[in-house]
């Protein structure tokens, strides 16, 4: 147990110092983290509603439709959306919230 | 930092498909071989594409097998994320430093299970395969079929949350990790450096790289994959199924306003390869390519062309003088279209998205690393092309693959065979005592 508390206390003090001495770009990576998480938050908000395609996102998110296309890609490759099929004009597919995600 | 030693017969500078089949051939014939590799992953170029033209076998088919080969070679010491510092002319051979780049993931723990990648917080853009249309985490493996299976630390982006740390169960992620000094003693060098294209920016008339529906030949090399950033061919300017995709033939190459007056090879075929891809991909999607001549040298590529004009693709001669896009993104040519009488005629045309053939440029500046020299197109030059064409004019020094100018992967593959067949020859020669060791390589730590 002491081992275990001593290497955790370790780990702390080494991921203090890394934040320390990479001040910088630490700060940089987490306003970028913020940022994403809002999005990602709102896009899966709107997606909580039903599928979408990346133009419907985009309108419903207030965002450049190539920006939601970028999200989504990124949603889809780590399991957040998944395709649901295709739009009424049969041009755009659809994404929807995984179960996990959901 | 302690120094590594590596004793071998052929240092290999480059691990893409020239690059592996050079190692491979050499260390199947006994020879002691290190493969040195800047990226993380072995593969090259070659592990990005789609499929192969003429016989659209599947690349990663191909090349995955030959960089598990070359990882598993008892002959061959990989070493990637790692970049050539200095070589030094040492009697009959060379002092190589090489530095190893810390990935802040220790190799020997790792067993590529993305435990890590799957905790971590943070996504940024993934350049390295994919052009910025999707994202990596921070930790992350580089891709599926990455060798070594290892994961790589983002450490420019990276909040130190310690998630990683927690989710690993190998207990692999290191922090602390700085760059580690290798020192590689070899009596042979082959430069397989391989090869960059043309920047999608470089021509103004073409959009400069600014119209998000203008994209190159590599970035819809990837869309074609199975393993690409939307698993589809969509349209990165809203994600849409294009409709109507045009190519820009010599977008890069035969250009004196780039400085590139030579004809990439390549261009051509994987122009008719991917509209080919494409008919099958979108069935209803029309598929033009403007050309101004069409290069098919090769064995089966004439009736690779003509399979594609009977599917249905338009070949269209004439040059593009420019392109621009409407208000919904749609990219609209300006094209100087010439008819079989040679009668021209200057039309618009739009399209969904287009895509520009752009040329093969030297990969790296050899001449100045490797003390080569290079021609004016800054390939390789070598003094015998005719007659031996992975012969250098510094002794000891081998080239193969598209160092030396542009080739597609067949000429790749026969070229690292003869540079394989090329450096064994010098070896046996020189110092007259064959191979270096023929059991293990020959390895040691110094501790300065």
């Amino acid at each position: 147990m002491t081992t275990t508390m001593e290497a955790k206390k370790k780990r702390t003090e080494m991921l203090v110092e890394m934040r320390k001495e990479h001040r910088d770009t630490v700060q940089k990576a987490q306003e970028l983290l913020k940022a994403q998480q809002s999005t990602r938050k709102v896009l899966e908000r709107a997606l909580t509603g039903g599928p979408h395609s990346v133009p419907q996102l985009a309108q419903a998110v207030n965002m450049p439709a190539h920006e939601v296309l970028w999200h989504v890609a990124g949603m889809k490759k780590y399991g957040i959306v998944a395709e649901a099929g295709t739009d009424e004009s049969g041009d755009y597919y659809l994404y929807r919230l995984t179960k996990e995600a959901a | 930092m302690p120094t590594e030693h590596i004793k071998v017969d052929a240092l290999v500078v480059g691990g893409g498909i020239a690059g592996m089949q050079t190692a491979l051939d050499l260390g199947d014939q006994g020879y002691q071989v290190a493969l040195v590799e800047r990226q993380s992953s072995i593969g090259g170029k070659m592990i990005d594409l789609s499929k192969v033209f003429p016989t659209l076998d599947c690349c990663s088919c191909i090349t995955t097998p030959k960089m598990s080969a070359t990882a598993h070679h008892d002959n061959i010491n990989l070493l990637t994320y790692s970049e050539i510092e200095s070589i030094n002319r040492n009697g009959n051979g060379f002092t190589v430093q090489v530095t190893k780049k810390p990935r802040y993931v220790r190799e020997d723990d790792c067993t590529g299970c993305r435990s890590c990648e799957l905790v971590c917080p943070l996504e940024v853009s993934e350049d390295e395969h994919e052009f910025g249309r999707t994202s990596h985490r921070i930790v992350y493996v580089p891709f599926s079929t990455a060798v070594p299976q290892k994961a790589v630390v983002d450490i420019d982006n990276c909040i130190f949350c310690g998630k990683c740390i927690q989710a690993c169960p190998s207990d692999a992620i290191d922090f602390t990790q700085q760059p580690e000094p290798v020192e590689i003693e070899t009596r042979s060098i082959v430069l397989a450096t391989g090869f960059e294209t043309t920047p999608i920016d470089a021509k103004k008339e073409y959009g400069a790289g600014k119209l998000r529906n203008v994209i190159s030949g590599m970035m819809m090399e990837r869309l074609l994959a199975p393993t690409g950033p939307y698993g589809r061919v969509l349209r990165p300017s809203d994600g849409k199924m294009p409709a109507s995709i045009a190519y820009v033939q010599c977008a890069g190459s035969r250009d004196q306003t780039l400085g590139v007056t030579y004809c990439s090879r390549v261009c051509c075929m994987y122009a008719i390869k991917q509209a080919m891809l494409l008919s099958g991909a979108l069935p209803l999607a029309e598929i033009t390519i403007y050309y101004m001549d069409i290069r098919t040298f090769g064995k089966g590529y004439e009736q690779f062309y003509q399979n594609a004009k009977a599917m249905g693709v338009e070949f269209l001669k004439g040059k593009v003088a420019r392109i621009t896009e409407d208000a919904d993104q749609n990219p609209i040519v300006r094209v100087e279209l010439i008819d079989e009488f040679g009668k021209t005629r200057v039309t618009e045309r739009q399209h969904d998205l287009v895509v520009l053939s752009v040329g093969l440029l030297p990969g790296g500046n050899p001449q100045a690393k490797f003390g080569v020299p290079v021609g004016e197109d800054g390939f390789i030059q070598v003094p015998d092309y005719n007659v031996f064409p992975a012969v250098t004019s510094q002794p000891g020094i081998f080239v193969t693959g598209t160092a030396l100018g542009p080739m597609d992967i067949v000429d790749s593959i026969m070229m690292a065979g003869a540079a394989a067949s090329a450096t064994a020859s010098y070896l046996e020669s020189s110092n007259g005592s064959g191979k270096e060791a023929q059991s293990q390589p020959e390895r040691s730590v110094e501790y300065a």
